[in-house]
Formats: C-alpha cells, structure tokens, sequence
C-alpha cells in the first residue's frame, strides 16, 4: 500500500511539469533557443519547486501547530499567523517596499505568534480553545486592517493584493525556489531534531516536565521557527489554506501513528498534495489558472469530512 | 535529603518537614488535603522556591539535573496522542536505569499489552504502565500518587512487592490504603485542610490514640489489618 502511494506521487511529480495550458513538446526542452526550453526551465519546473516545498513547508507547519497546541483545528492558518503574514505583505506592497516584502510577511507572522504568546502566558497552560478564540479574533481583526490597506491602495496595488491573498504559485524561475526550499528543509531538520520532545510534548505537558525537557523553550523555538517558515512561504505564494490542517490529518488516519513518526510523510505528501492541487488548477480552467487555494479548498475539504466520518463509523 | 521550609500558596498552609537520606514517606490524608498539591511543588510542577533537594534548592537546577533528583507519578496517566502505544511511551522514560523495557515488561506482566495505545489500556494497565515508566526513568526520589487505586488484589500485591524493593530509590508514596502504609512501615505525614497534621514514625502514626483521632471508627482495626467499617 505505502509503495503504491509513493509510487503515484512520484508520477505526479515526474508528469506535473508536462501539462498546462500551452502543450510542450518533449523533443524540444533541450533546445535553449526553443520556447518550450524557456517554458519548461523558466516556468513549470520553477513552478512544480515552489508547489512541492510550499506544500510541505504547510503541512509540517500544521502538523507541528496541532502537536503542540493539541488542538486539531490549530494550524498556522486558523491561528492568524498566516494572516498576519498576508497583512504585513499587503503593508509592503501598499508602502511601495516591494524589496522587503518578505521581511514584512515574516514580520507580520512573528507579531501573530508574539501576541498569542504573550495572552497564552496569561491563560493556563497553552489552553488551546481560548488559544483558537485568539486566533480566530486576530484574524478578524488582520482582515480588517486589510480593508482599510486597501481602501488606502490605488487600483494596481489593490489588485496586486487581490491576485496575493487568493494564493498563486506563479514564479518565474529558480529564485523564488530557494527561499521556500531552503525553508521547508531547515523546518523539516529542526523537528526531525526534535523528535523526541515533540513525542514527550504529546504525552502530557507534566510527563515532559518530568522527563528533563525545558518545555517553554522547545515550544518557543517549534513555533518561532514555524512563524519564520510561514512568513518566507507566504510572502511568495500567498496564502494558501487548508493544506496545513488537513493533510496530517489524513495522514494521521491512515498512519495511524503519532505525530513524532509523521514528520517526514506530512512533508512529502503535503508537497505531493499541492502539486497535484496546481496540476489540477492549470489544467482545468480554459482561459485562466483557477486559484490554487480554490483547488486545495473543493479538494480537501471533502475528503476530508469522507475520511472523519469513516472514521466515526468504524 | 529532602527539605521544605515554610511553604504556603492558596491550598496549603505552612508546610515544614524534611527527609534524611534514605528515608522513605507516605502521606496519608482526607481528599482534598493537598496530597497531590504538595507532590507537585515537590517536583517542580507547581514553581516554589522552597524544596531542598539532596542539598540543592530545585528551582536552581536545570530541567537535565532536576530530571534525574526527582520524579512524579499521577494518579492516573495524561496522555494528549491517540497512538502512542505502551512500549513507545516506556521508551520516553528511559532515562537512569539499569533496567531495559524487556526486563520491565516482564515484571509488570505488560509484555502482551507492549504495542496496544496507551489511551486503550484499562485504567489498573495503565497505573502498571506508570510505574514501568518510574522504574525506567528512576530518578532518586520518586512521588508515586496512590500507585494501587485501580488496581485487582494481585496487581496490588505485585504493586507492593515492587515499591517495598530495592529496585527503586528514594520514595514518597501518596495513598488511601493504610494496610499498604502500615506494611511498608515507613515514615507517615498526615494531611488535613492542607495542613500537616502528623508528621513521626510509622508505628506511632498506627497507635489507637492516633487512629482514633484521624479516622474515628469509620475504620476498624483486626489483627494488624485494617478495614472500612461498613
């Protein structure tokens, strides 16, 4: 069963850059002077990059977000961190500091998650549905200033932040790779390195305690760096939802393992997972790109309501 | 080796005692005495600035060093992940011990439950879970917080044979059975209100006089045993 899986996604990943809206000819990607060079170098392949690391940079980011918050709905998303992002790279396309844009992203990632810090130290120990409230709030309140951005912004900046807050996996070669690349990676060594903690975490904060794990320290550093990871990731492609809070899950139900065991397989099959999302939102439209977000959102979301009930029943 | 001096918060009152080396405890008292509110400040869980531990103020050490003076046990196993199983959950506690998780399996007669989730296990299962895990772990002081409660008479025997051993070190044992507490025979603190009521040795806590003061005849005394007179 796991080869099969590994099997289709590595199908996905070898057919992805083939298809979209223009056909390229496969005689003709070695040719430089040829448009199907440029097209497949410059474009598709840059482009499949950014869809694989920027999907397992948000699935391992959810799945760390839900370990540690112990709370299924928390993920970098439903916790504003991923607004927060947004708003600081609406800031910076507003303000004209377009060089800076993913300084502001992260800034606006590291707000987020300072807040929630500091009102989570008031409550009692990372109580996560008040936690859940925050966010939800915050994110509320990131929309607001939003508008208020956009009511301040001419027409192409208010359509740049358009295009920006429905999510697009649009580069144009292998620059904006590296960031999200590096990124994902760095995130995946951290908690790979953490492995251990993050599995006495899930026992109970007390047993860790006990254990000898300094726990306010190693939750600082999960989440701080996952903030980082999502500032880079969203201040390239946008925001792009649900992929954080459903592939652990999916994967937690067909693993059935815990979290610490996960870490590799919810990076690579949440990259797989936007890959396909992208194959599937440039082939589908006629005229234009559908949003990816749009095509993670029809997706995932019934699947994975299929795979809660399924669940239920057995 | 054990030191607490005047210690108060919002549940306990003036609390004051200390353990020489190798001296063991049992703490007896109504519920809601502050049994387990005194075991958490004991091991750091509730911050004080008030526990000696072997000559060294806890709230100085570093989570490594307090790890390996002292350990807690609760009364009943927290566990957030759905599939953590047994053996995986042994694994995190290895830390001090001679012991390997086989030999610890095996004694507890966990061996057939090693792969089943912790979460699945029956309450008695997962009290022998915890105590596996403080063998593993097996800091110098170890807190057990009613170690029998869920547990059949054989799993109690067994319970008792375990903590009556030299295969742990230092203990403090928090219980309900005073059978358990009288044939261990070590030193007793009794708690009330969150106060120390009785803090001396074993026989004179199980002095009639005694008994008669704390327990009235709720408890029945035959032959050195002693039973809840229903």
């Amino acid at each position: 069963m796991k080869y099969i899986f590994i099997t289709i996604s590595i199908l996905i990943l070898a057919v992805s850059p083939f298809f979209g809206q223009i056909e390229i000819r496969f005689a003709h990607i070695t040719e430089i002077t040829s448009i199907d060079y440029k097209l497949f170098w410059d474009l598709r392949l840059p482009r499949v990059f950014v869809a694989f690391f920027t999907g397992a940079l948000l699935g391992l980011s959810g799945l760390i977000f839900q370990s540690l918050f112990r709370n299924p709905m928390s993920t970098p998303f439903t916790l504003g961190v991923a607004s927060g992002a947004t708003l600081g790279t609406a800031f910076a396309i507003v303000f004209g500091l377009v060089y800076f844009i993913e300084v502001f992203g992260f800034l606006g990632a590291l707000l987020t998650i300072t807040i929630l810090f500091t009102l989570t130290s008031r409550l009692k120990a990372y109580e996560s549905s008040s936690l859940l409230l925050v966010g939800i709030a915050l994110s509320f309140f990131y929309s607001a200033a939003l508008m208020i951005l956009f009511y301040m912004s001419d027409e192409t900046q208010s359509y740049e932040i358009v295009r920006f807050t429905m999510g697009s996996l649009d580069v144009v070669g292998f620059e904006n790779v590296f960031p999200v690349m590096v990124a994902s990676l760095l995130l995946l060594i951290l908690t790979l390195n953490y492995k251990k903690q993050i599995k006495l975490l899930l026992t109970s904060y007390d047993n860790a305690f006990l254990k000898g794990i300094e726990v306010r320290k190693i939750n600082t550093v999960l989440l701080i760096s996952v903030s980082i990871a999502i500032g880079i990731a969203v201040s390239i492609t946008g925001p792009i939802g649900f992929v954080g809070l459903i592939v652990p899950h999916i994967l937690k139900t067909i693993y059935k393992k815990s979290a610490d065991k996960l870490l590799l397989p919810t990076f690579f099959y949440s990259g797989i997972f936007l890959v396909l999302c992208d194959l599937i939102s440039r082939n589908i439209g006629s005229a234009s790109n559908i949003p990816i977000g749009v095509v993670t959102s029809l997706l995932g979301g019934p699947f994975f309501i299929y795979l809660l009930v399924r669940r239920k029943k057995a | 080796m054990l030191q607490v001096e005047n210690f108060s918060n919002n549940i306990l009152t003036n609390i004051n005692f200390h353990l020489h080396d190798n001296e063991n405890l049992i703490i007896l008292g109504s519920n809601g005495a502050g049994k387990s509110t005194l075991a958490k400040v004991l091991c750091g869980i509730s911050y004080s600035d008030a526990v000696e531990l072997f000559s060294q103020m806890l709230h100085l050490l570093n989570a490594k060093e307090r790890a390996e003076l002292i350990n807690y046990i609760p009364p009943k196993l927290e566990i957030f992940d759905e599939y953590i199983s047994l053996r995986e959950y042994l694994e995190l506690s290895e830390l001090y011990s001679q012991l390997n998780i086989n030999h610890v399996l095996e004694l507890l007669d966990l061996q057939t439950l090693q792969h089943k989730p912790c979460i699945t296990l029956s309450s008695g299962e997962q009290q022998l879970t915890m105590l596996a895990s403080s063998l593993l772990h097996n800091a110098k002081l170890t807190i057990f917080d009613e170690p029998t409660a869920n547990l059949d008479p054989q799993k109690t025997l067994k319970v008792y044979k375990i903590l009556a051993s030299d295969s742990i070190g230092s203990r403090i044992i928090i219980t309900h059975d005073l059978n358990l507490a009288y044939k261990l025979g070590y030193k007793v603190l009794y708690m009330s209100d969150g106060k120390i009521e009785f803090f001396d040795e074993n026989k004179k806590f199980f002095e009639d006089s005694n008994l008669d003061k704390f327990f009235g005849d709720s408890l029945k005394r035959i032959d050195n045993y002693f039973v809840v007179n229903l």
